[in-house]
């Protein structure tokens, strides 16, 4: 059931929305041009922390992208999206709880060695 | 809500109960006899995919919470390990898999319009993408397997972060002889296999660094180096907690003393306030001193930990004319000749420098060591983190490859028209999350900073 | 409604309606039309064989583990078999017949016709989700001849890193059950949203049918965490990867926290189903619509959802940090609320109901009073002082089999018989359905009720020995468990003989309200011959029992029709 014809790029049959060359061009050359982005960013040193937080942004800038344009959330059923903002947020609870926990035992070490954690009292084991 | 997601959903007659793959009349053979319509299907099996989506995020997300706790309790795991990652290597197939991504969007465009020539090469497209991408991975992994950057226990790196070779290429600490590195103003060992074959020891200790797992510590006294009776044991390096306990015997066949290793208990009063400056708080290896008189060996205070283990003396042995042999696994039968020799005046002020080096080390190597310093310990955590996560992902490009195999077949078959294109859209989503998941790791575990 | 008298005599004689087709057990034959088969009735039947027999193979485990604990030291079996026991008796049981048990087997058959659906949306898929239940099955199997299991059921780390039985083997099968249930119940969220008939809307569903789509929901998002877990362990075990070895920098708690964050809402995905079969049993029963249905459904969902913030309660005493502890515990006191609503709607609707002890009706009455203690035992375990003294006791295996075994599995045998006559086409015998339906209740409580008591006295659980002074209650709980086991076995061998022994069922025996039970009896491939016309739910006027264990629909017929216009 080849066509040949080029139907119009807004044409719906019914069936689904589909996505015109414009948009997919430029969100691949966006997600491309932010790819560089993102190298490059790691070349200036604002400090561990903001430079995480730099890369975390580009990154949830691009699988936004990715999400609403190639995987065509923008144009579907609103349901679709509560279903994969669902899994997002029971990673997330996964994720906060687990760390809520942990950090309450674990000792964040800093890499500096004229500052080392202080020693456990008591028991040690012997062998 | 309406009656139904699907408006007037009913049964048309059923008078042919067979197969579901009967169509109705003037659509594609592939709408199935339960569903309405291909409008009805079409919805059904988006719907289907973004479960299966959603399935997909829960399963990659206990290794991003392994990834997070380790990186907010640990960073200086990942500031150091990550620089064994390149980043070129990464942001190429980032590059190459957000472009696939772009095929594949491009292909359901092409197979809902019905360009059948447009669909197969996206398609292709999408293939040879993916096909770059894993053989990128391999060339990374090839390159982490030869220079035993590898996971877990099996962390034994061959070359430091900064690309210098911490052993030959002749043992790869499965030999013995080595390159032994270390600065010599900040007195900072760093790692290599090796062998002493003679040290003129210092009355209280001597010590032994083994950057690779050495596997026996024999004792041997006496000047034609013949090996006395002693235990030896197998031991590990790196802080870890095997004891090493190796007995001595004079010529008269007495017992003389032991070699202590860093397990050695200490009573708890003198643990008291006292300061353990290794990594983690709750080992005390002996390795982690700065030592400046034998008291404070066990204590130093403000020093950089160092890799090894420190194997002891007691006081009351006599030292003249003792070899230590320390060898790393996998040691030919044969005793190589050794290469490095002790430091005849290791004295305890200098910390647990036992060996000299072997070459004179450049400037940048100077440099790239006074950075680094050894590893932190449980540095292979890192890479358990970065492998797990990234075989994950190759595990589901691969899937995804064979998945476009099976599409492009089916397209080169004429089976998609504009109302049947469901399995070229689902498949597509389901690449789309191999690549957002790409997009995550990619400066997650390569850029850190 | 019409009165006996009205009824006229020419109905009530008046055999069934023929059906134009055969039904969906006769319509092809061959092993091979049920091997490749796409009808979801006879995948749920396949499905129901396997949780049979597996039911079989669990159970035995149980009363071998049951017979050691007779008396102090070794009874039967040596320490490490007694260990291989419970492993093996709560995987099997966990694994292969209380989370797919309802789901797969009844939700495969009923809920489509339930729904008033042909099919599923995805029958390949169903088709492959229950050969990735065989394969899994196969595999857990296959751990007894390759080296046993020994951890327990949790597999917690460091033990199942060390241990030198067949973990892989048995975590192969469970990563192959996982998909096996996400496949599942992402189907029935599809079919749920997409299949559904003019005339029923959301607040027309069955409860049933809210029930398993709550199930689906975790069963889509809780699994995976299940697979990824094991699929770890798996790794580590053979590659020392390290994520659960201190000694590698990994840590082993951190198990117990991917682990628990699948288990505890797979725990709501064994019991919530069995609460949407009671829904079903107690309106039919007792000819009553469910009080508060929109509660009822609501608390489906919210109980869906809640149960993913209360893990860490199993891993109180496991290290687990204090300020976490406390977050768990105030969230799992929320999450009983939802329980406690259905149970009290439930109650309310037995209240001036037209109550028939059918067997299904005494496992629902079963179902209300064990699942009450189970539920109420579950909060006194998420009290953290008191969860200190408890964990790991008796207190909490009775607690977990009052839910599991009280609530899922007894809803499990209420809807196999209420549901039985529907789709083999037989009714079963019901003096011995309600017999064993009654030795189920009595053996369950001789069992687990001591257990109670000597949890609270201390005695640890998993233990192979004990100090005599528990010996009374492990004697009276052996007894109640070879009770149970064989009121189990006795009904199950009932319904089988059913096939042969049994007579043909009405297509509706019960006088239920629900789409199913206008279809034929058993249904045809397709399920209804015409589409299906919904009715109001839970709406019993238009029934009227013509004759012993058949029922008609007052609409349906055109004769009751004038009867019905006369009575008023």
């Amino acid at each position: 059931m080849a066509s040949a014809e080029h139907h119009d790029d807004h044409a719906d049959h019914g069936i689904a929305h589909v996505a015109t060359m414009k948009t997919l061009v430029a969100t691949g050359t966006t997600l491309l041009f932010l790819t560089l982005l993102t190298v490059l960013a790691t070349r200036v040193d604002f400090g561990a922390n903001i430079n995480l937080a730099v890369a975390m942004v580009i990154a949830v800038t691009k699988a936004t992208l990715v999400v609403l344009f190639f995987m065509h959330l923008r144009y579907d059923r609103l349901f679709h999206t509560v279903v994969f903002v669902s899994a997002l947020c029971a990673a997330s609870l996964f994720v906060g709880f687990t760390l809520m926990d942990t950090s309450q035992y674990q000792h964040t070490n800093i890499w500096d060695p004229s500052a080392p954690p202080p020693a456990p009292v008591g028991w040690r084991p012997t062998g | 809500m309406s009656a139904s997601d699907h408006d007037g959903h009913g049964h048309d007659d059923h008078g042919h109960g067979d197969d579901h793959g009967h169509g109705h009349a003037g659509q594609s053979r592939f709408i199935q006899h339960h569903y309405d319509d291909a409008k009805h299907q079409f919805d059904s099996g988006k719907f289907g995919i973004w479960l299966f989506l959603a399935q997909e995020v829960l399963f990659f997300s206990a290794l991003f919470v392994a990834y997070v706790l380790y990186r907010v309790h640990h960073p200086e795991i990942y500031s150091y390990a990550h620089k064994w990652l390149d980043v070129k290597y990464g942001a190429i197939n980032t590059a190459v898999l957000i472009f696939s991504s772009l095929t594949a969007a491009w292909a359901v465009r092409a197979a809902q319009l019905g360009q059948k020539k447009l669909l197969i090469a996206c398609l292709a497209t999408t293939i040879v993408c993916a096909c770059t991408f894993l053989g990128i991975k391999y060339i990374e992994y090839h390159h982490k397997w030869k220079e035993q950057i590898l996971f877990g226990k099996f962390f034994d790196p061959c070359v430091s972060p900064g690309g210098e070779e911490l052993i030959t290429r002749k043992n790869k600490c499965e030999g013995t002889k080595s390159t032994v590195q270390f600065d010599e103003a900040a007195g900072k060992p760093t790692a290599g296999c090796f062998e002493i074959s003679k040290l003129d020891l210092d009355p209280d200790r001597v010590g032994i660094q083994a950057d690779c797992q050495v596997s026996e510590v024999k004792i041997s006294k006496g000047a034609d180096g013949k090996e006395v009776e002693g235990a030896s044991r197998p031991i590990t390096n790196r802080c870890k907690d095997e004891l090493v306990e190796l007995l001595e015997k004079t010529e008269s066949g007495g017992k003389v003393g032991h070699v202590a290793t860093h397990e050695t208990p200490k009573p708890a009063e003198e643990a008291q306030g006292q300061q353990f400056p290794c990594w983690r708080p709750s080992f005390q290896p002996f390795v982690c001193l700065d030592a400046t008189d034998a008291d404070k060996r066990l204590h130093g205070q403000g020093s950089k930990p160092t890799a090894g283990i420190l194997v002891e003396y007691g006081d009351e042995l006599e030292r003249h004319d003792v070899k230590i042999n320390a060898t790393c696994k996998e040691r030919p039968v044969t005793p190589p000749p050794s290469d490095v020799h002790a430091d005849k005046t290791n004295t305890p002020e200098e910390g647990v420098k036992a060996v000299q080096p072997l070459h004179e080390l450049t400037t940048h190597e100077e440099h790239e060591l006074e950075a680094l310093g050894p590893p932190p310990e449980h540095t292979g955590m890192f890479l358990t983190i970065y492998f797990a996560m990234t075989g994950l992902h190759g595990v589901h490009v691969l899937v995804g490859i064979l998945v476009f195999i099976w599409l492009l077949f089916r397209a080169i078959r004429g089976d998609f028209t504009s109302d049947y294109f469901g399995p070229v859209d689902f498949s597509a989503l389901y690449w789309h999350i191999v690549d957002l998941i790409w997009i995550f790791l990619f400066p997650l575990l390569y850029l850190i900073h | 409604m019409a009165t006996e008298e009205s009824i006229p005599e020419s109905l009530k004689t008046l055999p069934q309606a023929p059906v134009s087709e055969p039904d969906f057990l006769h319509i092809t034959k061959g092993w091979k039309s049920w091997a490749f088969t796409l009808d979801h009735k006879r995948i749920g039947m396949m499905y129901l064989f396997g949780i049979l027999f597996s039911l079989l193979l669990g159970g035995s485990f149980a009363l071998l583990l049951r017979t050691e604990l007779w008396a102090p030291g070794k009874t039967i079996v040596g320490p490490d078999t007694y260990n291989q026991f419970f492993t093996l008796h709560g995987a099997v049981m966990v694994f292969l017949v209380i989370i797919p048990g309802i789901p797969a087997a009844l939700g495969n058959i009923i809920m489509p016709i339930q729904l008033g659906a042909p099919d599923v949306a995805f029958p390949r898929l169903n088709l492959a989700s229950f050969y990735l239940w065989c394969s899994g099955a196969l595999l857990l199997v296959l751990t007894i001849p390759f080296g046993g299991l020994d951890t327990g059921w949790t597999l917690y780390t460091p033990y199942s890193l060390e241990t030198k039985t067949a973990v892989m083997v048995a975590t192969s099968g469970v990563f192959l059950l996982g998909f096996s249930s996400i496949f599942t119940g992402l189907n029935f969220l599809v079919t749920i949203h997409k299949f559904r008939p003019q005339g029923m809307g959301w607040f027309q569903l069955p409860l049933n049918i809210w029930a398993i789509y709550g199930t689906a929901i975790m069963q889509v998002l809780a699994t995976p965490v299940l697979g990824i877990t094991v699929l770890l362990l798996t790794v580590e075990r053979f590659a020392h990867i390290g994520i659960f070895d201190p000694t590698m920098g990994g840590d082993p708690v951190l198990f117990q926290h991917f682990f628990w964050f699948y288990s505890h809402p797979a725990v709501y995905i064994m019991i919530i189903p069995g609460m949407g079969v009671i829904s079903e049993l107690i309106s039919v029963y007792a000819r009553k619509p469910i009080f508060g249905y929109r509660f009822v459904a609501y608390s489906s969902l919210s109980l869906a959802l809640l149960s993913f913030l209360v893990w860490g309660h199993h891993m109180f005493v496991s290290g687990q940090s204090r300020l976490a502890n406390m977050v768990f515990s105030a969230l799992t006191f929320t999450v009983g609320i939802p329980s406690a609503i259905k149970v009290f709607n439930w109650v309310a609707t037995l209240y001036k109901g037209d109550i028939r002890l059918k067997t299904g009706m005494i496992y629902g009455l079963s179902f209300l009073l064990l699942f009450t203690i189970g539920g109420l035992t579950g909060l006194f375990l998420g009290i953290l002082s008191v969860d200190v003294h408890l964990h790991d006791t008796y207190f909490v295996v009775a607690h977990f089999h009052y839910v599991m075994m009280g609530s899922t599995l007894v809803a499990f045998l209420g809807a196999l018989h209420h549901w039985w006559p529907k789709f083999t086409g037989r009714m079963y015998n019901e003096a011995v359905g309600q017999l064993c339906g009654l030795g189920v209740f009595v053996g369950f409580n001789i069992t687990f009720l001591p257990q109670f008591v000597m949890g609270a006295r201390g005695m640890p659980r998993r233990y192979w020995d004990y100090d005599p002074q528990y010996q009374i209650f492990h004697q009276i709980s052996t007894i109640g468990a070879y009770i149970l086991g064989f009121s189990i076995f006795i009904s199950v061998v009932s319904l089988i003989a059913s096939f042969k022994y049994g007579k043909k069922a009405a297509r509706n025996p019960w006088g239920g309200s629900s789409l199913e039970w206008s279809a034929p009896t058993p249904p045809t491939l397709y399920n209804f011959e015409k589409p299906p016309v919904v009715h109001e739910l839970y709406n019993y006027d238009d029934l009227v029992e013509v004759a012993p264990d058949r029922w008609e629909r007052l609409s349906d017929a055109p004769e009751l029709q004038d009867a019905k216009k006369e009575a008023h």
